[in-house]
């Protein structure tokens, strides 16, 4: 089939989030003793790679074991994009998990649902010691890892007839997501040059202090591969997440599973097109193409419209074409925050706009309309720029009280304040040469420190880069010229 | 393609007069001009006026009144379009002008002088030949049969050779009056005799007939010998011996297999009729022998039947000139009834006679009313069945015709009566013809037989019930039977790219084989690609996969566009000059679908060509898309590039980005501006429909929106598509042909890291590219240019043709093109920059 993409879940924000779920959806499977979830608040961003699993079976009329459910067997779905038949009739995911620590994946392994995964692709350490929240070590260890890793990727991928690339789930600041995510990039991007890398890449949370100190150079490290190694980053910001969670969803204490709900919706519309094929965008490539035109702003935000939850399903709005879309340009529903910065005219490098329910073509051209009359986005001043909008079905076996709703990809120049910020913090760090012992403990950083200051100095590049792209000389920009 | 046919006519018309001026023009002047007035209220309306004016107007008023008299008596169809189309001529100088230089010429081509002409002016005479070329049709009727060949039919009758059995006069000259004198009060009891003689067919001695022409009345000699008083008498009795011969001339003459059942049933009828009238004067016969007649009685006793013989010479004679057959019998006695209003008795004779002449036809009738079956042996119905090909031997051109050609409607032969409900019938039949071919039997509770009335029609009703019959049995075998709305859909999945997936996935196979001159391509490989695409995408869950087929057509689309166009323009005639180029894979491809009867019927061979034209024009973008998509993924590797590097290829990313973002914007205006709403407006009709006739133009409405509004009927707008796509594709190539030089580049990006002097990747690249004579920068920018001037002579275009009011869905297109005003400013430079040049230069 085509379009196959093959999900690698990384670390505890890709597996753990499975095990939450499990407890979250059997009441009778107690976890709670098991697991020390001491602050659901902090575990929130582990819990991405589960939920959208669980979405994508819901959405295909897939059990949680794997067998289609009997009012499932008629759809004209393309369950084959992320799933697999077993000899037996299985769906199987094409997923990958890997994890330095045994914790999860144990827990995984011992619950009944353990079955819908392919056992072989749970990958687990043996020295199971975690990464340690050390980039250098998440990566030191998966280049250790890497024939055994690479055994099941080799699989996965000669298993699919014309595989399209590479989902990655993992976050930025811990260290197995980070570290060895980053290696899991660089290979992957070297042993599969012409294959699709998309990333989902959970950013830390900048309101809280975190737990991990050496987040900073975990973030700018893995920052430098994403830059260089993946074709796409979905941006999930976890400040944005909980700022969403509690201001729009009005929830005082989000609780990790109602972001997760976000954070998996957006994963499983972004894919929609693929899944349930129509006119247009049946391939990842044609979907993230026109978003990115040059290769190295590839960062992207995501919005998502309407918002709610399972227990205000009460207070339905009625939306529309244009509601959808005017309020997908809105800042406040961005799951990325960033700082509104008043001096640079950051604008649009382009946008698309997944919108799904019953909707007239019409419509779309009217909302489009004005939105240009009312200028409400702007828009990059060295090329064509506007508004794609891909029209997409619904799964047929979720309910939804909406009549339509709205994904919104964007390419924004201001993403980069994001990067900025990562940039400010790691110097503070860095100016005090702080916590780099465990670093040095590493081979890569046993001899010197070139690697931090190279993944600064591309950060750099890429923040200026940005910059760039909000003026019309940009296409004849060069940083040294700028300087 | 309807508004096509016009323009056809025009093309044709054009060709026959030798002229070579656009038809374009002529079609929009006649479009413009609109509403071609009804030819059916054109027909009565007009006449009086043109015949007046033509009048005045001829040289030969006389001559001219006499023709129009003799071709109005003969009733000839269409006289009144035809009387105006002089008129138009006589008032037209250099038309006539015209035509009377062109009239030597038409001479030598049709040796077949008309009849008519002689009498007319000469003016008249060139113009019919003039429109003999034009109007065949026309000109059939304005020629009356020729006389000779009705000669040479009759002489094998036995009233020719046995003319003595004729119950006729005799055209004999050699009987001559009786010289004898009889005394004048003997003279009335000869003279009854005779005049009983002659009310049989049979010359007296006092009276003789005399045969004029064969059509014309008989009239008598009587003798000079016979008193005056008895003259009188007699000649006021003798009428009724010459209705009385040309009745029976017509019961004798209408025998042949050419005259028609309807003639002879009509025969039938009047010879039922003339054995009453012969009883009738077999009794005045034995009265005159028991002398009890004198000439003062029969006076008396044939008055009756004088009428209802003048109505029976009326009736024949009326046929016998017009050479009325079949219907145009039973119209021309259906008048005659409307005629006498007032006489029940003679009414109530005409009735019987049509009655009795209408059986044959309405047998026609029911059988195709009822059945769909053609059984006309002497083609006199007025649906004509014109099976020329067996349905099995060419199931697809068979079903393209069928409906318009296979039945077609001779409008002479329509009986008046029936002129409003000629279409119903026509259908009626033919749905039963199409339920029957498909097997199934029509299951009738009963049968009304079809009568003629002449008040309240009942057979109307009958026909009307039938109609909606088989409205609605064939429309059930297509719809519900034979999933019509199913294979639609199909074809739409296919043809118009709906099933995303299989597009992606038969791409994903056959691009490598599609990428091959045409000629080179194994058709039965790419079959067998296709089978697997199908198998392997959604589109396995379509019962009709397997009838998609792939075919290699070897011209490319905007040759078949300009050829159902037929638009002789420059521009085709330019692009004809070099359509003889070969075409690759992806340029000839189409799919073709095999359709059964009675599918066949809607989704015909001519909807399946517009289908393919859709389906190329799609596909040819989509590909371009794919293309341009995967020069993207090449280039994600200059992520790694140095920033110098990476500058130099900017210029280059972003005319790819705007040539993917003008692509995909096209394609989204096709597909989910077009062609899905159309789909649904399509659905939302196809719910309504009665009839297998409305399906059909629902259908052709549909296909019509497509054609016109993704941008294929407008020949410039499509060479521009065409030519976004040619730039795209050549940019593509080069780009792919300059990746190689990537890995140089990102090399260079790796030293240059560490090392400062870096090799610009554009000064390798332009050693190579010198064989195309410039640079990697100069040519991205020589692409650049073309790209965009062809995209703005494109939306220029759309802006011209968005000014009109059916055409505002293309400025969608120029909307989304330009959202963020990027090409708007484009061209305020462009126009800046000419005024600087003018003002400087």
């Amino acid at each position: 089939m085509p379009c196959e993409m093959i999900t690698l879940q990384l670390g505890q924000c890709g597996n753990q989030s499975k095990l939450l779920f499990l407890m979250a959806l059997i009441s009778l499977f107690d976890f709670s003793n098991s697991l020390s979830v001491t602050n659901p608040t902090h575990l929130l961003p582990l819990s991405v790679g589960f939920e959208f699993w669980k979405r994508l079976c819901a959405e295909h009329g897939i059990s949680p074991e794997g067998i289609l459910e009997d009012y499932a067997t008629e759809g004209t779905d393309r369950k084959d994009v992320f799933f697999y038949q077993s000899d037996d009739e299985h769906y199987i995911p094409r997923a990958v998990l890997l994890d330095l620590e045994p914790r999860v994946i144990h827990t995984i392994m011992n619950s009944p649902y353990s079955k819908l995964y392919n056992p072989e692709n749970i990958y687990l350490s043996k020295h199971g010691g975690g990464a340690g929240n050390n980039w250098a070590s998440g990566y030191h260890q998966g280049e250790k890892l890497q024939e055994e890793i690479f055994d099941i990727l080799d699989r996965e991928a000669d298993g699919s007839d014309s595989l399209e690339g590479f989902v990655l789930c993992h976050s930025i600041a811990g260290g197995t997501g980070s570290g060895m995510g980053s290696f899991m990039l660089e290979s992957l991007a070297d042993r599969f040059p012409k294959k699709l890398i998309e990333t989902y890449s959970v950013f830390p949370n900048q309101d809280e202090i975190s737990d991990v100190v050496v987040q900073p150079y975990n973030s700018l490290l893995t920052l430098k591969r994403l830059t260089q190694c993946a074709d796409c980053v979905v941006v999930l910001d976890n400040t944005a997440l909980n700022r969403i969670a509690s201001d729009r969803l009005h929830i005082q204490n989000p609780s990790f599973t109602q972001i997760n709900k976000l954070v998996s919706t957006i994963m499983s519309v972004s894919t929609t097109t693929l899944r349930y094929p129509s006119y247009m965008n049946n391939d990842l490539v044609g979907l993230i193409a026109p978003l990115i035109p040059t290769p190295r702003l590839h960062f992207l935000m995501t919005g998502y419209t309407p918002l709610t939850t399972d227990q205000e399903g009460a207070s339905v709005r009625k939306t529309s074409v244009l509601d959808v879309m005017r309020r997908l340009l809105q800042p406040k529903n961005m799951m990325v925050s960033t700082a509104l910065d008043r001096n640079a005219a950051h604008c649009y490098i382009s946008i698309l706009n997944i919108i799904q329910g019953e909707v007239d073509p019409t419509q779309v051209h009217k909302s489009l309309q004005r939105i240009r009359e009312r200028k409400l986005a702007q828009f990059i001043p060295w090329g064509p720029a506007s508004i794609q909008v891909a029209l997409s079905r619904k799964s047929p076996y979720i309910q939804s009280t909406h009549r339509v709703s709205g994904l919104m990809l964007a390419n924004h120049t201001n993403i980069s304040s994001l990067f900025d910020r990562a940039l400010q913090q790691y110097d503070k760090l860095r100016k005090r040469e702080a916590f780099l012992e465990q670093f040095r403990k590493e081979k890569m950083f046993e001899d010197n420190l070139d690697e931090l200051d190279n993944s600064r100095e591309v950060v750099d590049y890429l923040v200026k880069e940005y910059q760039a792209a909000t003026r019309s000389d940009y296409l004849t920009w060069s940083p040294s010229k700028a300087d | 393609m309807s508004e096509f046919k016009l323009h056809h006519l025009i093309v044709e018309l054009i060709e026959l007069l030798g002229s070579s001026s656009a038809p374009e023009k002529h079609v929009e002047r006649l479009q413009k001009e609109g509403a071609i007035t009804n030819p059916l209220t054109l027909n009565t309306v007009a006449t009086q006026s043109c015949v007046r004016q033509l009048i005045t107007n001829s040289p030969n008023s006389e001559l001219f009144i006499k023709k129009y008299e003799e071709l109005k008596s003969k009733k000839v169809d269409l006289l009144g379009p035809f009387m105006q189309l002089l008129e138009f001529i006589s008032v037209d100088r250099e038309l006539k002008k015209y035509l009377a230089e062109n009239s030597s010429l038409a001479q030598t081509t049709s040796k077949s002088t008309i009849i008519t002409n002689e009498d007319l002016p000469k003016i008249f005479k060139n113009v019919i030949k003039a429109v003999v070329e034009g109007e065949k049709k026309l000109n059939k009727q304005t020629c009356p049969l020729n006389r000779q060949n009705d000669a040479i039919l009759t002489k094998y009758t036995w009233s020719t050779e046995r003319p003595r059995l004729s119950w006729d006069f005799q055209a004999d000259s050699t009987i001559s009056l009786a010289q004898k004198v009889v005394p004048s009060i003997s003279q009335e009891s000869v003279l009854l005799w005779d005049i009983l003689q002659c009310l049989k067919g049979i010359d007296g001695f006092y009276i003789v007939s005399e045969i004029s022409s064969f059509y014309s009345p008989v009239t008598f000699k009587i003798s000079p010998d016979v008193g005056i008083s008895f003259k009188q008498l007699t000649q006021q009795i003798l009428p009724l011996a010459s209705y009385y011969s040309t009745t029976i001339r017509f019961v004798e003459e209408k025998v042949l297999p050419d005259d028609g059942q309807v003639n002879h049933a009509l025969r039938g009828a009047l010879s039922s009729l003339l054995r009453d009238y012969l009883l009738f004067i077999v009794q005045l016969e034995i009265e005159h022998i028991r002398g009890k007649l004198n000439l003062q009685k029969l006076w008396f006793y044939i008055q009756p039947t004088m009428a209802t013989m003048s109505i029976l010479n009326q009736i024949t004679s009326t046929i016998c000139k017009a050479n009325a057959r079949g219907g145009k019998v039973l119209s021309l006695l259906h008048e005659q009834i409307n005629h006498m209003s007032s006489e029940a008795k003679s009414k109530e004779l005409c009735l019987f006679l049509i009655k009795a002449a209408s059986i044959p036809y309405m047998e026609i009738l029911e059988k195709w009313v009822y059945k769909g079956v053609i059984c006309d042996p002497y083609h006199e119905f007025f649906v004509e069945d014109n099976e020329l090909i067996q349905r099995e031997e060419l199931p697809m051109d068979y079903s393209a015709d069928y409906w318009e050609k296979r039945y077609t409607m001779r409008t002479e032969r329509i009986p008046v009566f029936l002129n409003e409900h000629a279409q119903t019938i026509l259908r009626t039949g033919k749905y039963f013809n199409v339920i029957r071919q498909c097997g199934k039997t029509v299951q009738w509770g009963k049968q009304e037989p079809l009568v003629y009335q002449h008040r309240d029609q009942k057979f109307i009703f009958a026909i009307d019930r039938a109609y909606s019959e088989a409205a609605r049995t064939l429309l059930e075998v297509l719809i519900q039977e034979n999933d019509l709305m199913g294979r639609l859909r199909s074809v739409k999945n296919y043809f118009l790219l709906a099933q995303g997936d299989f597009v992606v996935q038969f791409m994903n196979l056959c691009e490598a084989e599609l990428s091959k001159n045409m000629y080179d391509i194994v058709t039965h490989r790419l079959l067998s690609l296709l089978e697997v695409a199908l198998r392997l995408s959604t589109a396995d869950s379509d019962s009709y996969k397997d009838d998609l087929k792939p075919e290699l057509l070897p011209y490319d689309l905007q040759y078949q566009m300009f050829r159902i166009l037929s638009i002789q323009t420059t521009e085709e005639k330019e692009y004809c000059a070099h359509a003889d180029k070969v075409l690759t894979g992806l340029e000839a491809f189409v799919f073709n679908y095999d359709v059964k009867w009675p599918v066949s019927l809607v989704i015909n061979r001519k909807a399946i060509a517009c289908y393919q034209m859709l389906f190329r024009h799609l596909f040819y973008c989509k590909h371009v898309e794919r293309l341009l998509c995967r020069v993207w993924i090449s280039n994600k590797i200059a992520k790694t590039f140095t920033h110098e590097a990476a500058m130099a290829y900017r210029q280059a990313f972003s005319l790819r980005q705007r040539m993917l973002d003008c692509i995909q914007h096209l394609e989204y205006y096709m597909m989910v501006e077009v062609i899905e709403p159309n789909w649904l407006t399509f659905l939302n009709k196809m719910s309504k429909v009665s009839n297998v006739d409305d399906v059909l133009s629902v259908h052709h409405d549909l296909q019509d929106s497509y054609l016109k509004e993704c941008m294929l009927t407008d020949p410039e707008l499509l060479a521009c598509i065409t030519g976004l796509c040619a730039v795209c594709i050549e940019f593509c190539e080069f780009m792919q042909h300059m990746s190689r030089y990537f890995i140089d580049a990102e090399l260079t990006s790796m030293i240059g890291t560490c090392q400062d002097d870096i090799l610009e990747p554009e000064s390798e690249c332009s050693g190579n590219s010198n064989i195309e004579g410039s640079s990697f920068e100069e040519r991205i920018g020589f692409l650049d240019n073309q790209f965009t001037a062809v995209l703005i002579r494109l939306l220029n275009r759309i802006c011209d043709l968005g000014c009109d009011n059916s055409n505002e869905k293309l400025l969608n297109v120029v909307c989304r093109l330009d959202f963020n005003l990027f090409y708007t400013q484009i061209l305020v430079k462009k126009d800046s920059s000419k005024i600087v040049k003018n003002t400087s230069g």
